[in-house]
C-alpha cells in the first residue's frame, strides 16, 4: 500500500481546465482515502454538472480512479491514480474489490490453518505459516502476521484453543512462554459438540421470551416453538 | 454477597411451592419473597388471610426449611421498654433446591445402602425429623427394637457422610447492629460492616446455624439443658398475645421439646455438584486425564472446604493426589508422569514440595461463559458467536471497526449484529464523539458480566418455569390416556402413549439440565 507521491512534474497540469485542477488537487490531497463526489461538491462549491463532467474527464485521462467504499456501498470514492485505496475504504486486505469481505477465501485459509495445526498437534503461528508456505497451495505468500489473524479467528470460533507453552510435556518442542495453538476438543468428529442447557430448549433461544408470560397471549402452553419441538 | 431473587426467580419459586404445598402456602411464601422478612401480623395484613391460616402455612414452610424465623429487638421510645418481635423470612435457595431433590437422592444411593436412601427420602418428604420419628417410621412394618438400632445406625451413616445435619436454631435472636437505624432491615450503603455477612438473610442464617462442632454431632439419648430452653421459645413473638396458640405450635414448629431435629444438609450436595460441574467441564474442554486428576484433587479436599464458592482449592501434595487417583478405575492406568502432565494441563499452580492447587473459580467462569456463548451461537449465528467471544475474552471496550477486523465479520454486517446483541442485553455500548473538522462518532462495545449474568439467570428461571408449565400441560392433555389400563392401549392410542412418554422424558431431562445451569450461575 504505497502512499508515496509522484513528483508533481509528472502531472500534466496544462491539459486540465481550472475546475479540473481544483478537483484534482482536492482529490490528490486526500491521498489513499479519496473523496466522495457529494463531499467534493460541498467543499468546492462547484455546480453538480461541472463536477460530474470534470470527474469524467479526469477519469478519461487516467489521472484519477474510483473505488467503492466498504462502509457505504454505492458511494464511490475518487482517488488520484498514484494512490492505493486505504483500508478504511476497501476494508483492508481481506476484502475483495467489491468491498465485500472475501469469506470464501478466508474460509479456505482457515481450513488450511486448521489442517496444519491438526498435523502439528500443537503449533505457534510461525510454525503454521511455515507449513502453509511449504505446502504451496496459495498463490502468494502470507506473512506470519496474516496467518496469526486467521488463527486467532479460529480461536474465536472455538475450533482452536490458545495456550502458553510451559516448555514441558506436549509443549516440549516450543520455547516456554510462547503462545501456541491446538485443535479444540469440540472439533473431534467423534463427539457431539456440547450444547448448553439454555441453547437446547426453545425458551433459551426464544426471540419472544420477554413477552411470554404464563396465561398471557404468548405463553408456554400455547407456544408454537414448543409444539414444533415436541412434534414426534 | 447474595443478591435478591430476580422477578422470574420469585415466580419460579412460588410455582414450586404452589405445586408442592398448594396455593395458600404459596401466597404466604410469595408475600415474603417479594417484601422481605415480615412479622406474622404483617403477613396477615398483606395477604388478607386469617391469622390461623397464615400460621399453618408458616408451619409448613418452616417444617420444609423454606422459611426461617428470627427475633429482633425494637428499641422502645422514651419511657417504653424495648420490644421483641418475631419475623419470618423466605429462604429462596431452599425453595429452588426442591426441584433438585432427586439429584440428592441419586448421590446418596450411589454411596450408601438402601436403608440410608429410604431414611433420606423420609427426611426429604418431612423436611425435618427427630430420631424418634425416624424410628416410628421404620417400625411401621417391622419389629420394634431392631428398628431402633437399625435406624440409629442408618442415621449415623448419613450424618457421617454429611448428608444430614442438625436443624438450625428455630428462632435465633438478631441484635440490631448499633450503627444502624431502628429497623434492622434497612441498611445504609455507607455502613462499614465489611467483616460482617452482608445481607439480612446471611446474618439470620449465620445466627441460626448450629455450631460447627455440633452440626454433625450424634448424642442419641442426651439432649442438653440449654437446647431444651431454647426450643421452648414461643412461636409467635412476644408482641403478640396469642399464648395458647404459641404453646401448641411449639411442637409442630419443629422444636420437639428437647430432641434433636435432623434435616438434609444441602450444602454438602452443593459442594459435590460444584465439583462435578468443574470435572465435567474439564473433561469436555481438556481430556479424560485432566478430569481424573481434578476429580482426585477435589475428592480429597472436599471436607476441607469452608464454603461452596471456594475460589482456590487447598494445596495437595503430588503423592496425596496420586493416592486418590489410584482408587478410581479410570485412574489405575495413570502413571505419575501422566498425572503431572495432566496437572500442568489443568493450569494448576505448583508450590514447594510439589504441591498443587487449582483455581476453581476460573473453571466455573469458563463453564458460565460456555453456557452463554452457546446461546449466542444458536440464537444469532456463527459471526455473532465470534464477536461475542472476542468481547468476552477482551473484557474491555472495543470499537466497531476493530471488532469487525479481528472477528472477520464484514464491516457492513458487524454493526447490525452488535445492535441486535445490545438490544437483547448481551452487550454494553458506549458512544464516543470526536470533534474535529468533521464530527465523528465511534461506538464502543463490551460484555458486561455484572449485568448480563443476572439477566441470563433470570431467563433461566423463566425457562424453567415454562418447562414445568409445559410438562403439566402435556400430561393434563393426555390424562385420560395415561390412566388407561395397558391392554386398552393399542393402535393409535399406543402411538399417542409413546409420544407422551417421550415428551415427558425430554421435558424432564431438559429441566434437570437447565437446573444444573441454574446452579452454575446461582450457587457455584
Ligand atoms: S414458552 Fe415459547 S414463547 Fe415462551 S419463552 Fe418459551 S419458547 Fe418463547
Amino acid at each position: 500500500m504505497s502512499k508515496r507521491k509522484r513528483p508533481d512534474s509528472n502531472v500534466p497540469s496544462q491539459s486540465m481546465t481550472d475546475q479540473e485542477k481544483i478537483l484534482y488537487n482536492l482529490i490528490q490531497s486526500k491521498q489513499g482515502l479519496g473523496i466522495w463526489s457529494r463531499d467534493m461538491k460541498r467543499e468546492t462549491n462547484l455546480p453538480d454538472n461541472v463536477v460530474d463532467k470534470s470527474l469524467k474527464s479526469l477519469l478519461g485521462k487516467g489521472l484519477i480512479k474510483d473505488v467503492v467504499n466498504v462502509q457505504f456501498k454505492g458511494r464511490k470514492h475518487y482517488l488520484a491514480s498514484e494512490f492505493e485505496p486505504s483500508p478504511e475504504i476497501t476494508g483492508g486486505k481481506w476484502y475483495d474489490d467489491q468491498g465485500r469481505l472475501d469469506s470464501e477465501f478466508i474460509n479456505f485459509l482457515k481450513d488450511q490453518c486448521l489442517k496444519h495445526i491438526r498435523n502439528l498437534k500443537i503449533a505457534t503461528v510461525d510454525m503454521v505459516a511455515d507449513a502453509i508456505q511449504r505446502s504451496r497451495v496459495l498463490k502468494r505468500d502470507y506473512s506470519s502476521q496474516e496467518i496469526g489473524e486467521i488463527v486467532r479467528a479460529l480461536v474465536l470460533d472455538d475450533h482452536v484453543i490458545e495456550m502458553r507453552s510451559n516448555g514441558v510435556g506436549e509443549f516440549a518442542s516450543i520455547p516456554t512462554g510462547r503462545m501456541c495453538y491446538k485443535c479444540s476438543r469440540s472439533l473431534d468428529a467423534a463427539k457431539e459438540p456440547r450444547v448448553g442447557a439454555m441453547a437446547s430448549i426453545p425458551c433459551g433461544v426464544c426471540p419472544r421470551i420477554a413477552h411470554c408470560t404464563p396465561g398471557g397471549i404468548i405463553s408456554p402452553t400455547t407456544c408454537e416453538y414448543y409444539t414444533k419441538w415436541l412434534d414426534f | 454477597m447474595v443478591s435478591p431473587p430476580s422477578q422470574y426467580g420469585i415466580k419460579y419459586a412460588v410455582h414450586i411451592v404452589s405445586s408442592h404445598f398448594g396455593d395458600l402456602v404459596a401466597k404466604v411464601c410469595e408475600c415474603l419473597l417479594r417484601r422481605g422478612a415480615l412479622t406474622h401480623q404483617n403477613i396477615v395484613r398483606f395477604t388478607e388471610m386469617s391469622a390461623s391460616q397464615v400460621k399453618n402455612c408458616l408451619l409448613v414452610l418452616i417444617q420444609q426449611n423454606c422459611v426461617q424465623a428470627f427475633s429482633v429487638e425494637h428499641p422502645g421510645g422514651v419511657g417504653d421498654a424495648s420490644r421483641r418481635s418475631t419475623e419470618y423470612m423466605a429462604l429462596f435457595d431452599n425453595i429452588i433446591h426442591r426441584m433438585r431433590l432427586p439429584k440428592f437422592v441419586a448421590v446418596v444411593s450411589q454411596e450408601l445402602d438402601k436403608e440410608c436412601v429410604e431414611l433420606f427420602q423420609g427426611l426429604l418428604q418431612h423436611g425435618r425429623l427427630t430420631l424418634e420419628k425416624m424410628i416410628d417410621r421404620a417400625k411401621s412394618g417391622r419389629e420394634d427394637c431392631t428398628a431402633q438400632d437399625a435406624t440409629r445406625e442408618t442415621l449415623f451413616k448419613l450424618v457421617n457422610a454429611r448428608f444430614v445435619e442438625h436443624c438450625p436454631d428455630p428462632e435465633p435472636h438478631l441484635s440490631p447492629p448499633s450503627e444502624e437505624g431502628a429497623p434492622a432491615r434497612k441498611r445504609t450503603k455507607s455502613s462499614k460492616v465489611a467483616a460482617e455477612p452482608e445481607t439480612l438473610e446471611e446474618r439470620v442464617l449465620a445466627a441460626a446455624a448450629p455450631m460447627e462442632a455440633k452440626r454433625f454431632l450424634i448424642m442419641f439419648d442426651t439432649a442438653t439443658e440449654e437446647d431444651g430452653q431454647k426450643m421452648g421459645d414461643s412461636f409467635l413473638g412476644v408482641g403478640e398475645k396469642r399464648k395458647s396458640d404459641a404453646l401448641e405450635s411449639d411442637k409442630e414448629l419443629g422444636s420437639e421439646g428437647d430432641r434433636v431435629l435432623w434435616r438434609v444438609n444441602v450444602q454438602e450436595f452443593m459442594h459435590r455438584f460444584r465439583h462435578k460441574a468443574c470435572v465435567e467441564n474439564v473433561r469436555e474442554r481438556l481430556d479424560g486425564g485432566a478430569a481424573v486428576a481434578l476429580s482426585a484433587m477435589l475428592e480429597t479436599s472436599r471436607s476441607m472446604e469452608k464454603k461452596v464458592k471456594t475460589d482456590i482449592s487447598v494445596p495437595l501434595s503430588i503423592n496425596t493426589i496420586y493416592e486418590e487417583v489410584m482408587k478410581g478405575e479410570a485412574g489405575r492406568a495413570m502413571t505419575l508422569d501422566h498425572l503431572r502432565a495432566s496437572l500442568v494441563m489443568l493450569g494448576c499452580e505448583r508450590g514447594a514440595d510439589e504441591s498443587y492447587k487449582i483455581d476453581l473459580k476460573n473453571i466455573i467462569e469458563q463453564a458460565q461463559n460456555e453456557e452463554v456463548e452457546s446461546v449466542v451461537l444458536k440464537k444469532y449465528g456463527q459471526n455473532a458467536y465470534r464477536i461475542f467471544r472476542l468481547l468476552s475474552k477482551a473484557n474491555r471496550l472495543l470499537e466497531t471497526d476493530k471488532i469487525s477486523d479481528t472477528a472477520f465479520v464484514d464491516k457492513k454486517e458487524t454493526p447490525k449484529i452488535l445492535f441486535r446483541l445490545w438490544k437483547d442485553q448481551f452487550l454494553h455500548m458506549e458512544k464516543v464523539v470526536v470533534t474535529g473538522p468533521r464530527q465523528t462518532q465511534f461506538l464502543l462495545w463490551k460484555v458486561n458480566k455484572s449485568t448480563l449474568w443476572p439477566h441470563v439467570l433470570d431467563e433461566m428461571y423463566h425457562a424453567a418455569l415454562n418447562l414445568n408449565l409445559r410438562v403439566a400441560y402435556e400430561l393434563e392433555k393426555e390424562n385420560e390416556l395415561l390412566n388407561l389400563p395397558i391392554e386398552k392401549r393399542s393402535g393409535p392410542l399406543e402411538k399417542r402413549y409413546n409420544r407422551i412418554r417421550t415428551v415427558r422424558l425430554l421435558l424432564e431431562s431438559s429441566l434437570m439440565k437447565l437446573d444444573d445451569a441454574i446452579m452454575l450461575f446461582h450457587n457455584f
